[in-house]
């Protein structure tokens, strides 16, 4: 089997905006991709930090996300306030509990495995682990693909909110913790981006 | 095509080899894609992104939900739903919403479109550089697909209570999503190569 090398001792590194492989010798003099003139830099700077800095704005996010209401829904049986939780107990409790699962998912789960992922992450790099490496790729992997679905339950409260306008029947209006949640989405979603991948490799033998 | 290929996720080091159709280029330390085999041309590619601006297009000008109450009727699209969470400081999540959902994808049909076309030309496009950078940072951001998923699950916790309908809206957007997804497959290394193709 061939030796597998990474890039710094061949003397290349990788564009990661165009995906150019770059000689290091050929680097102009500010350290641009001659191609598309992004900045190259052997590891992203400051990579953990970042990486950390976004979770923790996400993990206290997400405190208001789930305490708050996200919607309030006003009609004939009343007024009421409703939180993520308390939606997904109201699915499961009207018999829709594939509905109730997808939400729990998207809004609980995922973000949830995302602090946990990428904690883990992390928590290994700054140790300089070589344990798991591969499977540690996939995590990160799949913590980049999932995200973004946890936009969900705003699409959800957002197209809810616009179709329940009925002065008898009942309106349906958007509450704070979904903007919280909003923002957790995008701050984990900018931590998972933050995350430099290679930094799980750079510990060899 | 690029002669030497590195792994984004652990920057290991190949010499590409001619890919055939279907083929995919899988890193053999941690698995990740280097590469697909990449058969669109400027021609294929142009066609596509106009599908995907007319699937856009009926998507926001139609409704993708509607409910009819007794005469009284309701309606959703992307830019109600967005319209909808505009209220006081939520509104930051209607800009989140109208970033993810909407200019996004615009932004990246308009930007592709204007690439392709000069390249189906021949030409190197004006601030085809930034352009390429703007569209690789925008890919994650990109949410039509979250969007059909929240449309059916709304229609799903709506359809209890009113009588609710799928408009013209909800198949633009499953289409638009098949096309933004065909469109990014072609990853962005991939479309820089027409580049060179085009003359540098």
């Amino acid at each position: 089997m061939t030796v597998l090398r990474q890039s710094l001792e061949l003397g290349l590194t990788l564009c990661r905006t165009c995906g150019l492989a770059v000689s290091r010798a050929s680097l102009e003099s500010d350290g641009r991709c001659p191609r598309c003139q992004s900045r190259i830099e052997h590891r992203t700077p400051f990579s953990t930090e970042m990486t950390l800095a976004w979770l923790i704005a996400g993990i206290v996010l997400y405190i208001p996300a789930n305490l708050l209401p996200v919607m309030h829904t006003s009609g004939l049986l009343g007024e009421a306030d409703s939180t993520i939780l308390g939606g997904i107990f109201e699915f499961w409790r009207s018999g829709d509990w594939d509905i109730a699962l997808l939400i729990f998912i998207a809004s609980v789960a995922v973000p949830f495995t995302k602090f946990i992922a990428i904690g883990l992450l992390l928590v290994t790099v700054r140790n300089k682990s070589r344990w798991q490496q591969h499977q540690r790729t996939a995590l990160y992997r799949i913590v980049e693909f999932i995200g973004y679905w946890s936009m969900l339950d705003v699409i959800v409260v957002a197209l809810t909110s616009a179709l329940m306008q009925f002065q008898v029947l009942g309106t349906a209006e958007p509450r704070a913790g979904i903007a919280f949640f909003c923002g957790v989405v995008v701050v984990t979603m900018l931590s998972a981006l933050s995350f430099d991948p290679r930094l799980i490799w750079d510990q060899r033998v | 095509m690029n002669p030497i290929l590195i792994c984004r996720d652990c920057d290991t080091v190949y010499r590409a080899i001619p890919l055939r159709r279907g083929d995919v280029a899988l890193c053999r330390r941690c698995d990740a894609v280097l590469a697909r085999y990449f058969g669109a041309d400027a021609e294929s590619g142009l066609a596509l992104v106009c599908a995907a601006a007319i699937c856009f297009a009926i998507a926001n000008l139609t409704p993708i939900l509607s409910i009819d109450v007794a005469g009284v009727e309701t309606r959703a699209n992307v830019w109600f739903a967005v319209l909808s969470l505009e209220q006081g400081w939520i509104s930051v999540a209607a800009l989140g919403l109208a970033f993810t959902t909407f200019l996004t994808p615009a932004v990246q049909i308009a930007l592709l479109f204007w690439v392709l076309l000069f390249a189906r030309a021949g030409l190197r496009p004006p601030g085809f550089g930034p352009i390429m950078k703007l569209l690789h940072r925008m890919r994650p951001w990109s949410m039509t697909e979250v969007f059909l998923l929240g449309a059916l699950v709304a229609i799903v916790k709506l359809a209890n209570w009113v009588p609710i309908t799928a408009g013209a809206g909800i198949w633009a957007i499953a289409a638009l999503t098949v096309v933004l997804a065909l469109l990014g497959r072609c990853d962005p290394a991939s479309w820089w190569s027409i580049a060179p193709a085009v003359k540098t």
